[in-house]
C-alpha cells in the first residue's frame, strides 16, 4: 500500500466522525428575520434556522398553511418573538417544550394597547381583544434578552456545545450593545423632541431611548385618505413634529405632501423580513445613521 | 371404556344435577383464577404507568385521585390547578413540564386536554393521520376508533357535563386528525385534543359572530361607545372550522385557567429531588406526587383486599366441596337399589367404584373445559375488565 493510499484512508477515517457530527444539526423554526439572525449568530454551523414565511408579507399577521405548522411541529425548537407578535400560534398547536419565547424576561415590561373596542356577552363580563405592542427588539436592551433565551434553549438543546454558543452569544451582544449605546447617546442630542411615525411599531424604541413619538397607521407603499392627513394635521398642531419615521421608503407623493406641511421623511425599518442587501445589523445600523439625521 | 359409557350415560340421564354440579365446581375453579389474572393486569398497568409518569403536581387533595385521574383518565376529576403551575416548573429549568386536563368526556371516553408533548413523552404512534394542528381537532385512542368506528376526517363530539345545566357549555364539535396506534394502556380509550381546545370544551373560550360588526340588532342588548353587550341569542359556535377559528378567543389571562395536573419530567435526578422539595412548604396551593409511590401504597392495599378474597374464597370453595360431597353421598344413598342391580348382575365392588369414579371424572373434566374457555376469555378481556372494574 503506497503511502498515499495509507493517508486517503487516515482521511477517511477521521472524516467519518466529522460526517456524523454534521447529521446532528438541530433545526430552528423562527416567526421573524430578527430572530432567525440572532439565532444564526449564536448556533452557527450547528444549526439549520428556517424561517418559513414569504419575504413580501408581515410575518406578524402571517398565517402559515397547515404544511408549514407540521414543520413548525417537528422543529427541534421554535423561536417566538413573544408579545402576541406571532398571532397565528394562538389557533394552532404546538409542542409546548419545544418552543422559546424569546421576551419572556421582560414579560412584566410589554407594552399593552388599550385603544380596542370591548364587548360582553354571558356570564364572563366585558373583554377586550386589544394586544400588546410587539416590535420589541427595536429596543436594543430587550434584543439582547432575546438572544439570551435563544443562547439558553440552545445550550440546553446540545449541552456540548455550550462554549461556541457562548462564544457566539457574546458576539452578538456586543454588536446589540453598541447599537444601544449608539442610540441612547443619540437621543440626548434633542430631549424631548416631537416626531411621528406611520405605524405604530416604535413604542419600545420610544420608551428606551426618550422619544416623544406619536403614531398614526399609514403604510408606506399606499395613500392614507383624506381623513389621516386630516388627523396628522390635528395631531402635529398638539405636537409639532417635524420628522416622519417611516418603516419602508413611503410614496414620493406622501413624501412631497409631508414636505408641504413642514415634515421631513425618514426610514428606521424594524427588519421583519430578510432585507435584500446585508443583515439585521447593517439594516439598524442604517436605521441608526438615519436617526442621526433627525437627532444632530 | 364401558364405565366411562355408562357413566356419561348416567350424567346425561340426570343433566340437571349434572349441570349443579358442572357450574358449582367450575365456580369453584374459575373464582381464583379470574382474580388472580385481574389482579396481575390491575397491577401490571398500574405499576408500568406509573413507574413511566416520574412526577405530578396537582392540588392538594387526594393523591390517589390525582394519579388516576392524570394516568389513568379516571372518572375522579380532581381540585384544578392554574395554568401558572406549569409555567413555575418552567421558570425552575429543572424539569420538562406536560399540562393534562382531564374533565369531559366524548361519548364516554375522557377528552385528554394536553400539549404535543404528551405524544412524544409517552411514544404514541399514529396508525392513520397525523398529530392536531389546529384548536377544535382532535386524535384519538385505538379503542375508541375501533369501538366508534372512527378515523381520521371524522367527528366527535365532546358531552356536555350535565343535562340539566341550561346555562352549561355548548358541545364541541371536533375534527379527528389521527388515529393512535393500540399501546394496551389509557391512552387507548382517550380522545386528545390540545389544552386550549379543552379550554374551549370548558367554556372559557369561544367563537361568535362580531358584535361590534353585526347588523343583527336583535343579537344587541346594549351599545355603548366602548362596550358591545349581547343578549342569549347571540350564536356560538359548536364547530371550529377554517372559515370561523379566527372568531375564537379565550376570556381571560391563559395564566389562570385551568389544569388537573402537570406530568412533570426532570431533567435528572437531582433536579427532580430539588423539585420535589420546593412542593412541600405549607404555603403551596400544590402537591408534588410521585405516581410510583401512590400506585405502590395502592397495591399494598390491593393485596390486603386480596389475602381477605382468598380467604372468602378459599372458605367458601371448601363449604360447595363439602356440598358437592354431600350431594354425592345422598346421590349414592337414592342409587342404592341401582347399585345392588348392577352388583347382582355380576359387577365387582371395584367396577361400581370405578363406575362412580368415572361420573366425577366426566363432570371434573367438563368443568375443566368450561373453566378454560372461561379463562381464556378473561385473558383476552383482561386489560378491558381491568379498566372498567379497577382503574
Amino acid at each position: 500500500m503506497s503511502i498515499r493510499s495509507v493517508l486517503i484512508l487516515f482521511l477517511f477515517i477521521f472524516a467519518m466522525p466529522l460526517q456524523g457530527m454534521a447529521e446532528k444539526k438541530i433545526t430552528i423554526y423562527t416567526v421573524n428575520y430578527p430572530l432567525t439572525y440572532f439565532a444564526e449568530r449564536i448556533g452557527g454551523d450547528l444549526v439549520n434556522v428556517v424561517f418559513p414565511a414569504p419575504s413580501n408579507v408581515d410575518p406578524a399577521f402571517w398565517m402559515p398553511d397547515k404544511a408549514t405548522i407540521r414543520e413548525y411541529q417537528k422543529a427541534d425548537l421554535i423561536i417566538l418573538n413573544g408579545a402576541g407578535y406571532e398571532k397565528w400560534t394562538k389557533k394552532v398547536s404546538l409542542p409546548m417544550l419545544r418552543v422559546v419565547d424569546t421576551s419572556k424576561a421582560f414579560k412584566d415590561k410589554l407594552i399593552h394597547i388599550e385603544t380596542d373596542v370591548t364587548h360582553s356577552h354571558g356570564p364572563s363580563g366585558d373583554h377586550s381583544h386589544g394586544g400588546t405592542a410587539f416590535t420589541t427588539w427595536l429596543d436594543f436592551s430587550q434584543a439582547v434578552q432575546q438572544a439570551e433565551a435563544i443562547y439558553k434553549a440552545f445550550s440546553r438543546k446540545l449541552p456540548a456545545n455550550t462554549t461556541d454558543f457562548s462564544n457566539n452569544l457574546e458576539s452578538l451582544k456586543k454588536d446589540l450593545l453598541e447599537l444601544d449605546a449608539q442610540m441612547t447617546v443619540m437621543s440626548t442630542n434633542k430631549p424631548g423632541l416631537s416626531l411621528v411615525a406611520s405605524h405604530p411599531i416604535y413604542q419600545y424604541m420610544a420608551r428606551r431611548y426618550n422619544l416623544n413619538l406619536k403614531m398614526v397607521m399609514w403604510e408606506p407603499d399606499a395613500d392614507p385618505g383624506e381623513s389621516e392627513w386630516k388627523h396628522l394635521h390635528e395631531l402635529v398642531n398638539a405636537h409639532p413634529a417635524g420628522w416622519m419615521i417611516w418603516e419602508e421608503e413611503p410614496l414620493p407623493k406622501s413624501v412631497k405632501r409631508l414636505q408641504d406641511m413642514n415634515i421631513k421623511s425618514q426610514v428606521f425599518s424594524p427588519c421583519f423580513s430578510k432585507p435584500q442587501k446585508g443583515n439585521f445589523l447593517s439594516v439598524m445600523q442604517q436605521n441608526i445613521e438615519n436617526m442621526g439625521a433627525i437627532l444632530k | 371404556m364401558d364405565s366411562f359409557y355408562l357413566a356419561w350415560r348416567y350424567l346425561s340421564y340426570t343433566k340437571v344435577k349434572t349441570f349443579i354440579l358442572v357450574g358449582c365446581i367450575t365456580i369453584i375453579a374459575v373464582l381464583p383464577l379470574t382474580l388472580e389474572i385481574l389482579l396481575d393486569e390491575s397491577e401490571r398497568q398500574l405499576t408500568l404507568r406509573a413507574e413511566s409518569s416520574p412526577l405530578l403536581i396537582g392540588a392538594k387533595g387526594s393523591a390517589l385521585d390525582l394519579v388516576m385521574n392524570s394516568l389513568y383518565f379516571a372518572d375522579e376529576v380532581p381540585e384544578t390547578i392554574a395554568m401558572e403551575a406549569l409555567e413555575q416548573v418552567m421558570d425552575t429549568d429543572l424539569a420538562a413540564p406536560i399540562p393534562l386536563f382531564v374533565r369531559f368526556k366524548a361519548r364516554d371516553f375522557p377528552i385528554v386536554g394536553t400539549s404535543l408533548d404528551y405524544f412524544d413523552f409517552r411514544n404514541l404512534q399514529f396508525a392513520q393521520g397525523e398529530k392536531f394542528v389546529m384548536l377544535g381537532q382532535c386524535v384519538i385512542g385505538a379503542k375508541v376508533a375501533r369501538k366508534l368506528n372512527l378515523e381520521p376526517g371524522d367527528h366527535i363530539v365532546s358531552s356536555p357535563e350535565t343535562l340539566f345545566n341550561l346555562a352549561g357549555v355548548y358541545p364541541l364539535k371536533m375534527k379527528i386528525t389521527g388515529v393512535l396506534a393500540p399501546t394496551h394502556s389509557a391512552d387507548d380509550l382517550a380522545v386528545f385534543v390540545d389544552i386550549p381546545t379543552a379550554w374551549v370544551i370548558d367554556g372559557l373560550g369561544h367563537g361568535h359572530q362580531d358584535v361590534a360588526k353585526t347588523t343583527d340588532n336583535t343579537v344587541i342588548l346594549k351599545k355603548e361607545k366602548n362596550n358591545v353587550t349581547a343578549n342569549a341569542k347571540l350564536m356560538q359556535y359548536t364547530e371550529i372550522t377554517e372559515e370561523n377559528i379566527d372568531s375564537f378567543h379565550l376570556h381571560g389571562d391563559p395564566a389562570a385557567f385551568p389544569l388537573t395536573a402537570v406530568l412533570v419530567v426532570p431533567y435528572d435526578e437531582k433536579s427532580g429531588t430539588i423539585l420535589q422539595g420546593r412542593y412541600l412548604e405549607n404555603e403551596t396551593p400544590y402537591q408534588i406526587v410521585q405516581p410510583k409511590e401512590v400506585i405502590d401504597t395502592l397495591m399494598a392495599n390491593i393485596f390486603k383486599i386480596r389475602n381477605v378474597l382468598d380467604a372468602v374464597i378459599m372458605l367458601v370453595g371448601t363449604a360447595t366441596l363439602l356440598a358437592l360431597v354431600l350431594v354425592f353421598s345422598l346421590s349414592l344413598r337414592l342409587r342404592e337399589q341401582e347399585i345392588e342391580v348392577i352388583f347382582k348382575l355380576g359387577c365387582s365392588r371395584a367396577t361400581i367404584a370405578w363406575l362412580l369414579g368415572a361420573e366425577i371424572l366426566i363432570i371434573v373434566l367438563i368443568s375443566a373445559v368450561f373453566c378454560g374457555g372461561f379463562m381464556a376469555l378473561v385473558q383476552y378481556y383482561d386489560q378491558e375488565l381491568v379498566r372498567q372494574l379497577f382503574i
